[in-house]
Order: structure tokens, then C-alpha cells, then sequence
């Protein structure tokens, strides 16, 4: 047992670069300590060594940043991201990040508005984690729009469907924002956005904004959390070996679906035998993207052929030597193929 | 386990033998940048030693049970988690006590692409800067159409003020009235937006040049505020109750030991710790207290009324106890030999608000802080604890204070919203509007609310020859719990780098850190 594990450390240690490594591990090491066995969470030491990061309207490399509470019965915070205005005015003050709030992103102009979801599993980090901010940041530069990240609420503390509550509630936020129209038309430009539980979030705002006749313009998945009951071939093969183990993606299914509920269960298996028919629903295009060294993704690929299987639009970015969290840090190519999906999925 | 010393360099940068491809030469100092993103401080040069030390946590965790591994989860003391190298340190420590080994020696292995070594783009690659500068945020967004004029006009007054033109900021004001009589001044922007006009206001009537501005009140009054302030939001009972806890850990295995705190008030903070430390297991140890306060007026010794209460309340809990009150308007005033240390005595100095009092214009003999600071060092405190606002309004230029405070204030009045108890809240509002009123109005030496945020004071601390004492996740844990006793959810505690800080959702509004004064080298110990 401990000979096989000794493999692993190092197989992980031959596909990603040292930062991601450590940066990974880290995480990886430091959540073990978190899920109980019993099921339960250590929400106090969980916050105590997620570091966050304070909003600044002092815009750093072009973006600034604001929180607002959208909903104070429960808490719903959302971080949005935007890109400094040319300083035109000679008497230019920080304030001015929070008066244009009055005015459209532009009228001329389509500027896309990304309503990102975070992972971590249903359980982890928050819109205001440092890694997050980060990503939130590059993201909102690169697409040189909106980018508004949701801190919806987490597992075990509030299982499914709170999370979908929060982000359907925030898409209809967004929507209603006369600051974030755009265009001649003029409308909010609305993406939704999300890794690893994010990305699984994201699918079920759009499917609920499909059946309301909420538009969507676009759904971007990075490596989403989905799953079932079956074992697939993907989560033997590389159990344990590319920083996640299949035990540990069993717990936060148990943590996030209801109580007594398996992993067929049509939050978690979509196109499972639970799951909700997409034929002929207005869903949204997606970009979904598979990182090869993923345990999960033969469910993302499942995911993708259930799209396609519904007749809707679908753009698979596989990624075949990318392992989880490959995002986070720009020092490897995958990240770079990303941003470059991203930009041309939003501007196309 | 009490705070710990601060463990700066020493520990993994000297034992980097067993890398076998060191990275590129920096200066020993360099943190890496791409972590730092993250949230971590890691020396670049201690990257590798960094990566070993996971992987042996790796093959140590996989040998423990789950429940073992949950157990140190539940039960050990963590700090500092931004210094990823030690926190590692501290895992393999609770996880394998007799193993000290160093990492499994394989440091090959990495990809090579550990540095930017894809083309990098100036926006992706170059993230130094993103806490560089500390900037306001607000968390109720402005929409309605009046209060975003109010916003806007408040701002434009504020300039005009800035650039001296008076007339055009008294006009402006009439505009302020008209629009706050439009607004809802109850809640958000309207009711500390109010605050501001008053504050605007007083400031061009009576300029700052022409004499006082803000009418003192008695020490009676004062409390009285002071005192709705404490009871209507958890910011001071949070900053008592960090406080007593580091103290008390400071205290520990002392038999004599000497609190010094800079604004006794009603002595609020210390029932708590005289308790704790009747409870102390081997017994409590002898305790003084010196108490500082302003001079009464009115013919009243309030510092000794309060110190003989709380000599009263030890004598029932069995605690030797001895008091002494210190009058001083301000703290700058204050001679070390008025405190009369022993040199047998643990000492803790409590700050709690007090510090930016000092950060004035300075006399002859240089800025009141320093000498402050001077003198708290000869004292050989075991611990100082500061507790600061988390913002900062001492900025040069008035208009940077003003917006700073502006969003500052609306945050605080926001989480007070969540108060529904009266009188409380209606004299927290007003405890905290003569705040308010001091940061616009005042300048010079009546300006004394000139608060700095936490990255400011560590650097001054750390100037002044004082070493972090790091607040642990035991005080973490401990000050959410206190938070649970308050029905308003949205109060959050956060750790940041050592220290712990308490906001309003996201945004900390005040922070608390416990510091050490690392001794002169031209003392001569005697024995302390």
C-alpha cells in the first residue's frame, strides 16, 4: 500500500510544474484533515487556512474589485470584477470604480458579464480565496468584461440545492443590473462560468434559466464535478494518483446531496438514469473542458456525449496531460490554451 | 501551546542539502510570486526543501488512520498558515513526534517549467502587485439614483474642500441637505452619508485653522458612548477577548504579573481575564493592573473607582490583586517610570484604539509613536497587543481619507444595522459619528483618529524592534464561537498572516496582533 502511493507521489511530481505541485499537495493534504470520517466538516480550521483576500476598488494590472450582498436573509455575497476605465478625467478618484455604476458597460459595445462559480467541491474556498481572486482577476482582463463571483453556500452545512438557489438568484441579479447592459440592444451579456463544483453549478443555472426563458449566452465547465454510482474505468485507472482519490469524491457527494441520496441522484449523474431530458430545452452552447490526468472525467466525458446526444452545442477541450487545478497558476501551457478558448468562446 | 515567536528565516533555508537541481539564483529574500497569488509566502530558494517536506507529509498521512488524521485537525494549534513552509512543519510535527526527518531526498522529478518559462504575458505573469495597495470597497452597491448623486456630490464637495474652495463646498453642502432629506436616511448610504455632510459642514463653517471643530466631551459622556458602542456591536468585546487571550498565554507559568493598559474606560476587558486567571490551573498568579486614562474633571477619580471594583471582584475569585491609575491626556505623556515595573514582573501592554492616537505631527523630540514605542521596548513586555482600525485614514491628501472613511463607516454602520436594541445603537452611532467627525474635520494635533491599516502597523512594529507574536487557530476558533452569541450573521473572523481580523462579511474592519519586543543589544539583563 504504501509502495503503490510512493508511485503516485511521484507520477503527479513528472506531469505538473513545482508551484503546481506544491500548491496542489498543499491543498490536497490540508483538506484530508478537514472531512471526518463521520462525515462532518472542520469548517473553523477550513477558514482559518483558507487565505483570502480583501476587494480593491484600486484597480491592480487594470482590474478592480467590489463586493455586494445580494440577498442579506441568507448571506449571499458576490465579489464583481471589472476593468478600470481609461482615466480621462483630470480629477480621477478611487471613488469613480463605484459611480460607474450608473451607467451601462458601454452602448455601443458588447462587453461580456461571466458569472463565475469557484470550486472546491461544494464544501471549499469562497469567492474571496486568494487562488480565486486571482483566477477571477486574470479572467475578467482577458475578456475584458464582467466577471461576478458568486460566494454561494456550502456543504455539509447547506446541502443541494442551495447552491443552485444561490446562483439562480444571482443570475436573475445580474440580469436586472441596468450597470452591466451592454450593446445596442442594449442587454446584460450573461456566461456562466465554473471549476470542478462551479462547473456542475453552472450547468443546473443554466438548465433552470433554459425552462424560465432567463437567456444564457454560454456555458464555460472546467473540469465539472459530476458523477454516479458506477465505477468507471477513469476513476480505477488513476485512483489516487493525480492528487485526488475516488474515497474523497464519494465524501463530498455525501456531504452535498441530501441525506439518504446516492450519487445517482440527477444533481450529481446528469444524464444518469435519474437525469432530465435536454432535447429540444434552449440550453445554452458550453465549452467543457477534460483534463487528462482527471479522475472524474469520464463522467465530463459522459456530460459532453449527453449534449451532444440532446442535439446541443458543444466544444470538448481535451486536455490530455493537465491534471486538476492546472489553472491556477500561468506556468503551463494548458493554462494558456484555456485562456485562449475562453476569449474567443465569449467574443464569438 | 502558547503564541510562538516568530520563526523568520531559520528553519528550512538552512537545510537545503538534499536538492539535487537548485533553482535559479535569487536574492536570499525573493518570495515567490506565483504562490503569492495564492496567498503564500514561500521563499523562492526554499521551494524544493518546500516540496520534499509535502511529500514526506504525503507518506507519513497515508500511514495514519483517517481518525488520527481528523484528531490533529480537531485538537493541534496551527499559525500562520501564509507561511506554507512552517505550516508543512507543523503538520509533520503533529503527525509523526519522533520522526524529525528531512524530506524523502528526491528533489528530481519536477518538470522543468517551474519558472515562467511559457511567453508571458505582462497581465498573467506579473501578479506582485495585486495586495500591493490597499484600497476601499463598499458592500451594499449604490443604485438608487438619489443616493448615487449623494455619493457623487459628497465626493465632488470633498474636493473642493481639498483644493480650499471654500464657497463652491458650502454650496455644495446645501445640495447635501437637499439631498438627504430625499434619501432614506434610516439605513446605508443615507444614514452614514448624513454623518459626512455634518462632517463637511463643520469643517467649512469653522476651518480647521480657525480653532477646535469638535466640542471635547466630559469623560462621563465618553463612556457612555463607549460604552453602548461595546454593547451594541461585537468589535470591542472581539478585541478584549483576542487580547486576554494572548495575555493570558503570554502569563503563563508567571507567578507576578503587570497589565499596563492605555485606556482603562470601565475596565471592561479585565473581569474576563482576572477570572481566567483565578481558573488557571497551579493557581493565579499575583496581578497589578495599571490603568490609564485621562484626568477627571469633575471632581470624580474614576480610574481609581474602577480599579477598586475590580480589586473587589479578585478578592472574590481569590486573585492578588493591586491597582494603580495613571491620568494622562494623552499617552505620549506618559513616563515609564509612572508605571513603576518590577523587574521580576511578566509585563503585557494592551492597546487597544490607542496607538494611531500617536501618529501625529511630532515634537522636538520626533514623532509621539516612536517615542511611545521607545519606551513600551525598554519595558521588556512579554507581549504588546495592538488592536488598530483596519483602514487607513492618516493618507496626505484629505480626499483619500474622506473616501476611505466613507466606505469604512458605511461597512461598520451597515453591520450595525443588524443591532436592534435601544438605546445601543441609536449611542454606538454616535460614539462612532465623533469618529466620523474627527478623521474630516480635524487636522494637527486634534486629529488624533488616524488610523492605519494592519500591513502600516507591522511595519512600524517591526521597525520599532518588536517580533510577532502569532495568534493561533485556538483564537480563531474561539472568537467565531464568541460571534455565534451574536444573532447577526455576516460578522466574519479571518486570519491573516499571524493576526486576526474582524469585518463586517468581507471586508475586516479591525484587526488585532500580539507582539514581543525583541530586547536591545546595549541592555544589560539583570535578571528580567
Amino acid at each position: 500500500m504504501a509502495g503503490s502511493n510512493e508511485i503516485n507521489v511521484n507520477e503527479a511530481k513528472k506531469v505538473v510544474p513545482l508551484h503546481t505541485w506544491i500548491l496542489i499537495s498543499n491543498f490536497k493534504l490540508a483538506y484530508n484533515m478537514l472531512r471526518r470520517p463521520d462525515g462532518t466538516f472542520n469548517r473553523e480550521l477550513a477558514e482559518f487556512l483558507d487565505r483570502k483576500v480583501v476587494a480593491n476598488t484600486v484597480p491592480v494590472d487594470g482590474v478592480y474589485s467590489f463586493d455586494v450582498i445580494i440577498d442579506r436573509a441568507t448571506g449571499l455575497l458576490n465579489r464583481i470584477y471589472r476593468c478600470a476605465l481609461p482615466e480621462t478625467e483630470p480629477g480621477h478618484h478611487p471613488a469613480a470604480g463605484i459611480l460607474d455604476l450608473e451607467n451601462p458597460l458601454s452602448m455601443t459595445e458588447i462587453v461580456p458579464v461571466v458569472i463565475f462559480f469557484h470550486g472546491g467541491s461544494f464544501t471549499h474556498s469562497s469567492a474571496n480565496s486568494a487562488i480565486y481572486d486571482t483566477f477571477c482577476r486574470r479572467l475578467t482582463g482577458l475578456i475584458k468584461g464582467v466577471v461576478v463571483s458568486v460566494n454561494y453556500r456550502r456543504s455539509p452545512e447547506h446541502r443541494y440545492p442551495c447552491a443552485y438557489e444561490d446562483g439562480w438568484e444571482t443570475l436573475q441579479w445580474v440580469h436586472s443590473r441596468p450597470w452591466l447592459l451592454s450593446g445596442k440592444d442594449p442587454k446584460v451579456h450573461v456566461y456562466l462560468a465554473g471549476d470542478s463544483s462551479g462547473g456542475n453549478i453552472a450547468h443546473h443555472v443554466a438548465f433552470r434559466a433554459a425552462e424560465a426563458g432567463v437567456e444564457v449566452l454560454g456555458n464555460m465547465l472546467l473540469h465539472p464535478l459530476f458523477g454516479g454510482e458506477e465505477r468507471t474505468e477513469s476513476e480505477t485507472k488513476l485512483d489516487g494518483k493525480y492528487f485526488v482519490r475516488v474515497q474523497d469524491r464519494d465524501w463530498y457527494w455525501r456531504a452535498f446531496l441530501p441525506e439518504g441520496e446516492d450519487r445517482d441522484h440527477p444533481a450529481c449523474n446528469i444524464f444518469g438514469p435519474r437525469g432530465v431530458d435536454l432535447k429540444g430545452v434552449k440550453f445554452p452552447k458550453s465549452l467543457v473542458v477534460v483534463a487528462g490526468f482527471d479522475l472524474v472525467q469520464d463522467w465530463q466525458l459522459k456530460y459532453v456525449e449527453g449534449l451532444e446526444n440532446a442535439g446541443q452545442e458543444v466544444k470538448l477541450l481535451f486536455l490530455k496531460k493537465a491534471t486538476i487545478g492546472f489553472y491556477f497558476l500561468p506556468n503551463n501551457e494548458h493554462f494558456y490554451t484555456l485562456m485562449d478558448e475562453i476569449k474567443s468562446f465569449v467574443s464569438s | 501551546m502558547g503564541p510562538t515567536p516568530y520563526n523568520s528565516s531559520n528553519s528550512s533555508s538552512s537545510a537545503c542539502s538534499s536538492s539535487t537541481k537548485p533553482p535559479p539564483p535569487q536574492p536570499p529574500d525573493q518570495m515567490d510570486h506565483l504562490l503569492a497569488g495564492a496567498g503564500y509566502k514561500v521563499r523562492s530558494n526554499d521551494l524544493t526543501q518546500v516540496a520534499e517536506r509535502l511529500e514526506h507529509l504525503e507518506t507519513v498521512m497515508v500511514k495514519s488512520s483517517p481518525v488520527d488524521i481528523s484528531d490533529i485537525g480537531n485538537d493541534a494549534v496551527y499559525y500562520n498558515p501564509t507561511d506554507l513552509a512552517s505550516w508543512v512543519d507543523s503538520l509533520l510535527t503533529e503527525l509523526n513526534p519522533n520522526g524529525s526527518g528531512s524530506g524523502s531526498g528526491s528533489g528530481s522529478g519536477f518538470v522543468s517549467g517551474s519558472g515562467p518559462a511559457y511567453v508571458s504575458d505582462p497581465v498573467m505573469n506579473d501578479m506582485n502587485n495585486v495586495y500591493g495597495e490597499f484600497g476601499q470597497q463598499v458592500v451594499t452597491p449604490i443604485e438608487e439614483d438619489v443616493s448615487i448623486r449623494l455619493v457623487h456630490v459628497l465626493m465632488t464637495c470633498a474636493e473642493a474642500v481639498q483644493r480650499g474652495d471654500l464657497s463652491l463646498a458650502g454650496l455644495l453642502i446645501d445640495d447635501l441637505q437637499g439631498l438627504l432629506g430625499r434619501v432614506n436616511s434610516g439605513c446605508g448610504i443615507g444614514k452614514v452619508g448624513s454623518f459626512f455632510v455634518d462632517a463637511l459642514s463643520r469643517r467649512v463653517v469653522n476651518s480647521p485653522q480657525n480653532g477646535v471643530v469638535q466640542v471635547d466631551l466630559s469623560a462621563y459622556e465618553n463612556e457612555i458612548l463607549y460604552h453602548h458602542y461595546y454593547e451594541a456591536c461585537p468589535y470591542l468585546k472581539f478585541a478584549h477577548f483576542t487580547a486576554n487571550q494572548a495575555i493570558l498565554e503570554a502569563f503563563d507559568g508567571q507567578d507576578c504579573v503587570h497589565v499596563i493598559d492605555f485606556n482603562l474606560m470601565q475596565g471592561l476587558q479585565w473581569p474576563a481575564l482576572i477570572q481566567a486567571l483565578a481558573l488557571r490551573p497551579g493557581g493565579p498568579p499575583l496581578l497589578r493592573l495599571t490603568g490609564i486614562g485621562p484626568p477627571s474633571l469633575d471632581g470624580r477619580d474614576s480610574l481609581r473607582e474602577i480599579g477598586l471594583k475590580l480589586a473587589e471582584l479578585a478578592r472574590s475569585v481569590n486573585v492578588r490583586f493591586a491597582f494603580r491609575g495613571v491620568a494622562a491626556t494623552r499617552l505620549d505623556d506618559v513616563k515609564p517610570w509612572m508605571l513603576q515595573v518590577s523587574p521580576k514582573e511578566a509585563v503585557a501592554v494592551n492597546s487597544i484604539m490607542q496607538l494611531h492616537k500617536l501618529l501625529g505631527p511630532g515634537g522636538p523630540r520626533g514623532p509621539p509613536v516612536d517615542l511611545v514605542l521607545d519606551w513600551i521596548r525598554d519595558l521588556n513586555p512579554r507581549i504588546l497587543m495592538v488592536v488598530e482600525q483596519e483602514s487607513n485614514h492618516n493618507q496626505p491628501e484629505f480626499l483619500d481619507r474622506f473616501t476611505e472613511s466613507l466606505y469604512y463607516y458605511s461597512t461598520m454602520f451597515d453591520s450595525l444595522d443588524a443591532c436592534t436594541a435601544q438605546p445601543e445603537k441609536t449611542l454606538a452611532e454616535l460614539y462612532i459619528q465623533r469618529e466620523i467627525c474627527n478623521v474630516v474635520c480635524c487636522e494637527g494635533s486634534a486629529r488624533v483618529e488616524r488610523h492605519e491599516p494592519l500591513v502600516r502597523w507591522r511595519e512600524r512594529l517591526t521597525g520599532a524592534g518588536f517580533a510577532p507574536l502569532h495568534l493561533g487557530s485556538n483564537a480563531f476558533k474561539q472568537a467565531r464561537m464568541l460571534l455565534t452569541l451574536f444573532s447577526a450573521e455576516g460578522y466574519s473572523v479571518e486570519e491573516n498572516e499571524g493576526c486576526l481580523t474582524l469585518g463586517w462579511h468581507s471586508r475586516p474592519l479591525i484587526a488585532a496582533s500580539a507582539w514581543q519586543a525583541i530586547p536591545k543589544p546595549s541592555v544589560v539583563t539583570t535578571g528580567r
